[in-house]
Order: C-alpha cells, then structure tokens, then sequence
C-alpha cells in the first residue's frame, strides 16, 4: 500500500524537458564502452544525452550523487505475466492468435512497483502456456505511477505471441473439465500449427486476390471485402514478419520440430522460451538465428523439465545463440541480476556478456535493442543505480529510471513507510 | 391458472368510457426536475400527468385522494434491473457465468425469460419502470424496457428490444473463458456483423449472380449496435473495464453506455470527458467468481475495500459533477442500494435524481418519464415519509395512472396491487 502513496509521489516526478546527471558512479555501460569509473550520465528529455568520466553537467541539471554506486541499464524481463487482469490463458481452445495482453493490462498491478525495486524497467508480458498458439504479447515499460494502462505499453516494441510446445498444450499434467482437447502429444501439437499456418496462408491468399480484384475493377462498385478474421490474421502478420513468436519449450526434440516448421512454412522464431535442453539443440538454434530465454537453474518441476543443466546459458551463448535470464514469475523477476550473476558462476560467461542476458539481449529478442538495453547516448534512459555491483551478494537497487524519470526510489519509499507508521499504520 | 382466471375476471369488468380523472391533493411535491411544492396537486388524466402544481384547479368529476403527509416522487426507473428473473447465479456481470441458455446469442431476447408476474412485485418498492438485463452469458441478450403496470407483455412492454448488452464477464467451459478473450470476441463480433451488413448490402443492391449471404441473427443484433438503433450497455467491474469499453465503442464508432462500473469515481476525469451515460451500481457486494490467481488465493481486505468503495462511488460522481444513474444491477433491494449511497455521502436530492431522471436520460426516455411534469407518464410513488428513509413505505403507486397500493395488497398472489374501487376520498 506504501507503493500507492509513492506513485502519487512519483507520477509527479520529472517532466520532460529536464536534464538529470547522474554523477561520480561505475557505470556498467554493456557497450563498446565497457565500465567506466566515476563516470556521469547525463539525461535529457528521457534520454541518454551523454556517458563518460569527462561529461560537463550543465547548470540547472537535476544531479543524483552515484558515488560509490553502479549504474547498469534497466533490466529487461523477457518472459513475464506481471499487471495481466483475470485469466493468463485463454485455455479453451489451441490456437488463440486472436486475443491481445494489452487488452487486459492492470496499470495498478503492485509487482510493477516491486520489480522496478529490483531494477527491472521493461518487461515482456505473454499469455500462458496452454494453447500451442497462445495470445498476443503486451511488451510494456514499468512507467509506475501512470494512471492508464496505455501508458505502459512500449509502443516501440514490435507485436510478438506466445507459442506452446510440448506438456501444456498437450495437457499433460493437469486435466481441464469436459472432453479431452486435442493435441494429446507432441505430435498433435505440431499438426495444430502447421494446420493454423496453412490457414493462415489461405486466409492471405483469399485478400490479397481481393486487394486485386479491387485494383482491377476501376470505377466499378469495389467487391465486398473478405471477412476478417483477428486469428489468421495474426498468423499471417507472423508470415509477413511483422509478430515475434516467443515459444515456450523444453525438450530438444520439440525445439526442433518447431524450427523444422519453420523452415517448412516461412515463419522465424524470435525466442526460444525456458529452452531448458536448448544446450543440446544450441548450433540449431543459432542456425535459425533465433535467440533462447532461459532459467539460470531452475528445473525438474515436471518430466519434461529434468533434463537440464546450469550451464545452459553458457553453452547457447558459446554457440553464437543470443542469450536472455528470465524469470516467469513475478517474485523472481525482483532478482533477475542475481540470475545473471549465475551465468558467470556457471560456465564462466564473461561479466559483459553476463549483463547482456537480462538488457541488451532481450532486448534483441523483442526488437527494441536500437533503444533500450544499453548505456549509451541516444538511447532511452532506463537505468537501474546500485548500492554495490549487481552480481555482488550485497546489491540492491538504490533507485530505478524509466525514460529518464525516477519511478523507484528506495530513500523516498522508506521515508514514505516510516511517515506512513508514524501516522498510525495508514492506508 | 390464477392467472387466467384473474385475466377473465378483468375482461369481465367494465370499460371505462372516458379517460378518468385523479388528482393528489395536499401533499409535499418532489417533481425533480423542479423545486419541491408543499402542499401542491398533482393531476393525472387516464395514463398521463395533467399538471403539477400548487394552485391547480381540481376539475369536477375528477377522483380525488388526499396526499397530505405523503411525499410524491416520480416512479422509480431502475435502469439496470433483473426483476421477473430467476434468482441471479453465482458469478453475474463481472463472474463467470454459465447458465445463460446461449451466453453468446446477443439476439436472445430477456423478455422469453421474463416471468411478467415476478416482475410486477418490483412495484412494491416504488419502482414503476426497469429496464430487464439478463444478468448471465456474455452478451447477455437483448433487455427489454418494462412499465409495471397490466398484467401481459403488451400492456407492459415500454422498448423492445431496449439495448444490446455486453458483460465483460467470462464463461467457465467455453470461449471466451478469460477477458482477454472475451475482449478479442467482442471485437470480432463486431468485424463479423459489419462484414455481414456489407454483404447483404452487396446482395440487395443486385442479386443476380450471387450466392445469398447466409442470415446469422447474432450478426443482425449487432448491426442496430453499428447502426446506433440499440445502445450498447457495457457491464464493467473492473476500474480498466471502463477504459476497455470506451475503447471498443472508439473502434467501431459506437456510442456505448456504461454500467455496473463501482470504481467510477476514480476516472471521474476520464468518464466526463467521455460523457456516456452512466448506470452506476448499489449492487455493493455481488456474487464474486473466483477468479484467477497466479499465486495466493481470495484477499479478504481487498474485498472488504471494494465494497466500500463501492459504496461511497455515487456520493464521489456527485461531488465529481457526473450525471449518473443509480441502478439495482441485480441487487435485491434496489431501495436498500439507493439508501447506503445516501448513508455514504450521496445527498438525498441527487440519489432521487439519479434513480428518475437521470436514470430516464440515460435511458433515453426522459422526454416521457423520470419526473413530475404535465404530459409524461403518470408514473408516481406517495411515501410515507422521506423518500428512501429506513421506516418510509411507498403508500401509493401510480403507473400508467393505474392505482397500487403495496402496503394493504392481499396476500394471495396473483391479485397483488390491483386497484379496488371505493377507497377514494369524496369530496
């Protein structure tokens, strides 16, 4: 409740126009630049204006003291269901290209506010699971404190969706009433998409002859347009290139089935999700040039998850795979730094690349890399400032940016908490 | 088969031969859309109000009754109601709903479900008029506008069909069974009866060589929705729902009413800017479907918050400036509802407004009824004491003219609130 009485605090932070330094820090760049030490970074208008040991701070700037503290960009989360209001899934049927996260957006969701306590500043918000083409995705910045779910929404990001393979869509280890669905196997999973693709083509095919017809027919009263339909025309939007598939999967064998089908209906996959034998499949996948999300170490949960190593990351980022730690649930998602940490500590990823897997790179996997995921002049300013390193056991987030404004601020929330039981336990 | 009976016994009876003339005499006036009158008379010629005022001339011949004591207000007009249905189901508009005969038929007409009979008790509490919404499915079904007085549809039926309804709402066994999908189901509904319209368009404009577009009802009921001949109420539960209905009316251009919505207040701003008629909820605390959770189960403090938000919704709209309704929305005791709103921050005056005239203009029927004035309906309720107080009884109810009196109606039903002759006071 605290994190309501400081969004109001917060939503009235910087407005545009502003410039904001942050001065004196390690800045942990993840670019060329690599770390500088007692280094500025200068913000204007919600940007990056400038990074460096010798950047002037102009009068009038906003100046936030980082000595001693580590400014590393914003965490990108790219497997979240975070600020989704009522069902994740739309269960009742296998394939839902037609239902849209972003219509379900709750700007109030309070692990927003939690895990931009955790440095995280974008996140990838995906359907469930159950369906083997699930909804379309929702990437949204963690702008807390705005008072319109539209507001969230990274308008930048291209479309994506969320596929399924394997147990949850075939349902394997839960039963849902009435009749079985089909598919039962991962067999039945792969007919299902090749079926929607194919549909989807003829779906193409039966406007673009209708585009044309109307072409040709000069002067003539324009034939009536074929029914829209939102499902395949989703799927073909994925023909066409313009939606990234996220694909939820564990087992090698089903990874590539769906890169074989992809091969065989002109399709890409964009990521990878979970991947957790993705190490046995890493050159594959590198091939189809997707990129994997995965867990650091977190496995055996259900059968098709036991065959997995802490070395994944390392293994897929050896083989040229772009590589992002996610966390798949809003608890873990306040600590995706010490994910990354793992990385190094399993496979000896360098410290670089390291911080890659939760900014820059899933920010490659959602298409917005050119912007955010890096400290570097020009892009957005999404920034997470630490008390120590982030892979160190003592981090923790001292304050969180998200194009430029402060929309975490762990002195202004304890302040607000300790006013809050001075006040006799307010709401 | 009371009801036959009843039914040959009325046919037996007389008719009358000129329109009769009532007049309420010496009573406290409250025509809201005008000052209150002490002691003034309000005059009905057969179904209509012939005048209200203090020094209006009693005409020879005319019934008269006297009203001193009692308090006179226009009927009540619940604007969204569920009176002549069976008891409402767990789940309602917000939950999950199952037992619609078709959740998806927006074509299905309430009035097949209406049991009149049931529907006429609504009387005893003041209301006169209710627009009848079924409180299950998706599309709920078309709603029907009734006046409570005669005893068969044709003498009760006001509008019909009044609205088309959307819950956004979700089924439990089939689609849409989240509200993302419920969302992406409304918006395709729609593409499909524009398509439809454009394809019988084509057909009628010339036939000849074409196949006949198949008839689809649903996508017809839709079409008076494109067509703005049906309002389209929007049932919503959630803060976000309002923004979701808005911003489907934006997508299809249609003007869409909104309804339920018990955390209006907190987009005051949004909802003015809007200016859609609003049927704001007394149904505090409806049945709640368990809903999903992705982790942790029911929050009774939320809950227990809600209510009271809920609760102190109409009293934050008035000091907002919105004009609103005040409606049951298949709450039991609609008089109930209107008096904690009251107990809650609502003045007395407002509540009254929202639940006669403001209801009729947001039903669009303000030009007949929802107030005291020469030429509306003889819609009008003599309390006993101030209008919603705990102790106050609605002494007589005229509707159509027609005289009720819900305090000494005889047990038995079925002959409840007829009028009986020789109970006028001769002067």
């Amino acid at each position: 409740m605290n994190a309501l009485l400081l969004c109001a605090l917060l939503a009235a932070a910087p407005a545009a126009g502003e410039t904001t330094a942050i001065v004196g820090a390690t800045v942990l760049t993840v670019s060329k630049a690599g770390n500088l030490d007692k280094a500025t970074v200068l913000i204007r208008d919600g940007r990056i204006a400038a990074v460096g040991a010798d950047v002037t701070v102009p009068a009038g700037a906003k100046v936030i003291d980082g000595a001693g503290r580590f400014v590393m960009p914003g965490i990108i989360d790219a497997h979240s269901h975070a600020a989704i209001e009522d069902n994740v899934n739309e269960c009742t049927d296998v394939v839902t290209a037609q239902v849209r996260i972003a219509d379900v957006i709750d700007h109030r969701d309070v692990n927003l506010y939690r895990q931009l306590a955790g440095g995280v500043t974008a996140i990838n918000v995906l359907h469930g699971s159950c369906n083997a083409i699930g909804g379309q995705n929702a990437v949204l910045k963690l702008r807390w404190g705005v008072d319109d779910p539209a507001q969230l929404v990274f308008a930048e990001a291209p479309r994506g969706i969320k596929f399924a393979l394997g147990e949850n869509p075939k349902r394997a280890n839960f039963s849902a009433p009435g009749p079985r669905r089909y598919p039962a196997t991962r067999m039945g999973v792969a007919e299902v998409i090749r079926e929607a693709f194919l549909e989807a083509k003829a779906y193409r095919r039966e406007w673009q002859q209708h585009e044309k017809k109307k072409a040709a027919g000069r002067g003539a009263i324009a034939p009536v347009p074929p029914r829209r339909d939102l499902r395949l025309e989703t799927i073909a939007d994925i023909l066409d290139g313009k939606v990234l598939i996220h694909a939820h999967c564990y087992r090698s064998d089903e990874i590539l089935m769906l890169i074989g089908l992809a091969e065989e209906l002109g399709f890409k996959v964009r990521t990878f999700q979970h991947v957790l034998e993705g190490y046995k499949v890493a050159s594959e996948i590198a091939k189809h040039g997707a990129g994997a999300s995965t867990f650091s170490d977190w496995w055996a949960f259900k059968l098709e998850a036991h065959d997995a190593i802490p070395f994944n990351a390392a293994v897929l980022h050896s083989k040229g795979v772009v590589v992002s730690l996610n966390s798949d649930s809003n608890e873990l998602a306040r600590r995706l730094y010490w994910e990354a940490a793992k990385a190094v500590r399993y496979g000896g990823v360098p410290e670089q690349e390291a911080l890659k897997m939760i900014t820059l790179n899933p920010a490659w996997q959602l298409g917005v890399d050119h912007l955010v995921g890096s400290i570097e002049a020009g892009k957005q300013a999404d920034l997470a400032v630490f008390s120590a390193h982030p892979f160190s056991p003592d981090a923790r987030v001292e304050m969180t940016l998200v194009d430029g404004v402060v929309r975490f601020d762990r002195a202004q929330d304890l302040a607000a908490r300790s006013a809050a039981t001075a006040a006799g336990g307010a709401q | 088969m009371r009801f036959v009976f009843l039914a040959v016994l009325l046919a037996l009876a007389p008719a009358a031969t000129a329109e009769p003339v009532v007049a309420l005499v010496g009573g406290r006036v409250l025509p809201v859309s005008g000052p209150a009158l002490e002691k003034a008379t309000v005059l009905l010629r057969g179904g209509v109000i012939a005048a209200v005022g203090a020094d209006v001339a009693v005409p020879a011949g005319a019934r008269v009754i006297d009203a001193s004591g009692l308090t006179l207000t226009p009927g009540l007009i619940d604007a969204f109601s569920g009176i002549g249905l069976p008891a409402r189901p767990a789940g309602g508009p917000g939950g999950a709903a199952t037992n619609a005969p078709d959740p998806l038929a927006a074509e299905a007409d309430v009035l097949d479900r209406v049991k009149l009979a049931d529907a006429l008790k609504a009387r005893d509490a003041g209301i006169t008029t209710a627009l009848v919404v079924a409180p299950d499915g998706i599309a709920g079904g078309r709603s029907v506008l009734l006046n409570l007085a005669g005893e068969t549809a044709e003498a009760l039926v006001w509008r019909q069909p009044a609205a088309l309804h959307l819950h956004l709402s979700t089924l439990r066994r089939q689609y849409p069974a989240s509200l993302m999908g419920t969302v992406a189901w409304a918006r395709q509904a729609l593409l499909d009866a524009r398509h439809q319209q454009a394809q019988w368009d084509d057909y009628e404009r010339d036939p000849r060589g074409k196949e006949r577009p198949r008839f689809d009802a649903s996508a017809r009921a839709w079409q008076d929705v494109l067509a703005g001949r049906l309002p389209l109420i929007v049932t919503c539960s959630r803060l976000n729902d309002v923004r979701r209905a808005l911003a489907l009316g934006q997508e299809f251009g249609v003007k869409v009413v909104l309804a339920g919505v018990p955390q209006a207040w907190e987009v005051a701003d949004l909802l003015k800017k809007a200016g859609r008629p609003l049927l704001v909820t007394t149904n505090y605390d409806p049945p709640r479907a368990a809903g999903f959770s992705f982790g942790g189960g029911p929050d009774e403090a939320k809950e227990k918050a809600d209510i009271e938000a809920a609760e102190r919704n109409p009293g934050k709209l008035h000091v907002a400036g919105l004009r609103f309704a005040l409606v049951s929305a298949h709450g039991r005791d609609f008089v109930a509802g209107i008096r904690k709103a009251i107990e809650r921050g609502l003045p007395q005056e407002a509540a009254l407004r929202a639940v006669t005239l403001g209801a009729a203009e947001a039903l669009g029927i303000d030009d007949r009824t929802g107030s005291l004035e020469a030429g509306k309906a003889a819609n009008l309720v003599a309390w006993s004491g101030e209008p919603f107080a705990k102790d106050t009884k609605a002494k007589l109810v005229f509707v159509d003219g027609e005289r009720f009196e819900p305090e000494d109606k005889p047990a038995a039903p079925g002959g409840e609130g007829r009028p009986r002759a020789g109970e006028e006071v001769a002067r």
